[in-house]
């Protein structure tokens, strides 16, 4: 019960979380209290094979931000599950210490719901602290990779692709040749292809639209 | 190479379309007829010979050796399965499926209702009514021995909805299952009357069935609001607590089947949000 730290006794309700329903809950106060220290409590928490908590633990991970991103990267690579949660904690993040997990999650990840969460985030990664020449360095991959996936065998992936291309895009300069190919990218998503659902088809034009206003 | 194996490929290879429509074909192993007609569907063939050989498999509805490892029936069901899939290409088997629709076994009357609604066959609407005509008490009882229900309703009630012809015989036969004791029919129902009458107490009760305790019950709403097309759902669908995979396919059926408002940018930007 000490007053100065709410989060040393939240981490340690959820340690003791008997049950399924009482993880959930001891995730989300935790996640609630906005503390970095919690960070690495969450981080093991997408390991849990509990889906409830995951999100809760995503959720407060996202909201801790750059404070979160030593402690998601530190994840055991062969932990499988906990690593699709956390792809999507810095996605949602946007680090730019994020970007090879993304690039790798979109190009070689078996789960499209791992994949669309890459995607998006590749399009939304802050890089207004890095030096120009780094930025560029860093837009080009995510461009490269965004690109590749026009071409994924779910719908869902390709749609969260024209996301990815609409904000990599906004922030690319209007007549660089990079904006170019990623307009031509939703050019693509955008062409009524064999298997290309409608709904995917009005993402990419209204994303395009979106840019010729900009 | 080039020898005779290439023809015979090993188990778990991918085969090609003539394997398949070969496999299909030959009567001696039901479980390779079994893989055949599953293929033809997945893959979409267009094959002439596909459509033809499936209807004849349709029509080879007998107990099978189940030495085979293939419980009897099992080919005619993927068979009927594959020609929904076909659809429209399967017009020509819309009288075998008319025909297995009688059949007495439950699970090859669900896979015929299933393919007769995917080929939108108005013909089927009468037989499709006959079936669920005696109401939930009846048609929709439990077996004796099984937990399925006498008629395939779920099946039989969605066909109605994917044919999609709003005329008030077929609504009178719907309406019933809307108190049907099982949260899934009751969903299937909420369908077929949201897809056939554009009414918004239809999707109202959709809706709620998103709050149901059973994750089972939420996903099938989900699915069913999507089929629909119903876009006053689209805050209620974001905010189901199921997997987001499943909401942005619900939503898809908002932004593809419905109209109206919210516009689609609303419900893109919505989907956006779930990525």
């Amino acid at each position: 019960m000490s007053m100065d730290s709410p989060v040393t006794a939240r981490i340690a309700a959820l340690q003791q979380a008997g049950s399924a329903l009482a993880l959930l809950q001891a995730t989300q106060e935790l996640a609630s209290c906005a503390d970095a220290r919690a960070a690495p409590v969450l981080v093991e928490v997408l390991g849990f094979n509990n889906p409830g908590a995951a999100v809760a633990a995503v959720e407060g991970l996202i909201c801790l931000g750059t404070a979160a991103v030593d402690a998601l990267l530190q994840l055991d690579p062969e932990n499988y599950g906990a690593r699709a949660w956390a792809v999507r904690a810095l996605a949602g993040i946007g680090d730019v210490r994020g970007l090879e997990l993304l690039l790798d999650a979109l190009g070689s990840d078996v789960a499209a719901s791992v994949r669309r969460a890459a995607a998006k985030g590749l399009g939304q990664l802050q890089l207004a602290e890095l030096p120009p020449d780094q930025q560029q360095d860093v837009q080009r991959q995510c461009l490269g990779a965004l690109l590749a996936a026009t071409s994924d065998g779910e719908w869902v992936v390709r749609y969260a692709v024209a996301v990815g291309l609409e904000l990599l895009a906004a922030g690319l300069p209007a007549e660089g040749p990079e904006r170019q190919l990623a307009q031509q990218g939703l050019l693509t998503l955008q062409e009524a292809a064999d298997g290309t659902p409608p709904v995917v088809q009005r993402r990419a034009k209204l994303a395009l639209s979106r840019l010729e206003l900009q | 190479m080039a020898d005779a194996d290439a023809s015979h490929p090993q188990a778990g290879e991918p085969i090609s379309e003539q394997e398949a429509l070969h496999r299909l074909r030959q009567s001696e192993d039901s479980s390779q007829q079994y893989y055949g007609a599953w293929w033809l569907g997945r893959m979409r063939s267009q094959h002439p010979e596909a459509v033809p050989l499936l209807q004849q498999a349709l029509r080879q509805r007998r107990p099978r050796d189940s030495g085979a490892g293939v419980e009897e029936n099992a080919v005619a069901r993927n068979a009927a399965r594959a020609l929904g899939k076909l659809a429209p290409a399967a017009q020509a088997a819309i009288p075998d499926l008319l025909d297995t629709l009688q059949d007495a076994d439950d699970g090859l009357r669900e896979a015929a209702a299933r393919a007769l609604g995917q080929l939108a066959a108005s013909e089927a609407i009468e037989a499709l009514c006959e079936r669920l005509a005696s109401g939930p008490a009846v048609a929709g009882a439990q077996q004796a021995n099984s937990p399925r229900l006498v008629e395939p309703c779920e099946a039989l009630l969605e066909a109605l909805g994917d044919i999609g012809v709003n005329e008030p015989r077929v609504l009178a036969v719907v309406k019933p299952f809307i108190a049907h004791e099982r949260p899934l029919i009751r969903s299937a129902a909420a369908r077929t009357l949201l897809q056939l009458s554009g009414e918004a107490r239809w999707g109202e009760l959709l809706v709620d069935l998103l709050d149901h305790p059973q994750l089972q019950v939420r996903r099938a709403a989900l699915m069913d609001l999507g089929a629909a097309g119903w876009r006053p759902g689209f805050k209620a669908i974001a905010a189901t607590l199921a997997e987001n995979s499943l909401k942005l396919m619900a939503l898809r059926g908002l932004v593809e089947q419905g109209s109206g408002d919210p516009g689609d940018e609303a419900l893109l930007a919505c989907m956006d949000a779930l990525l």
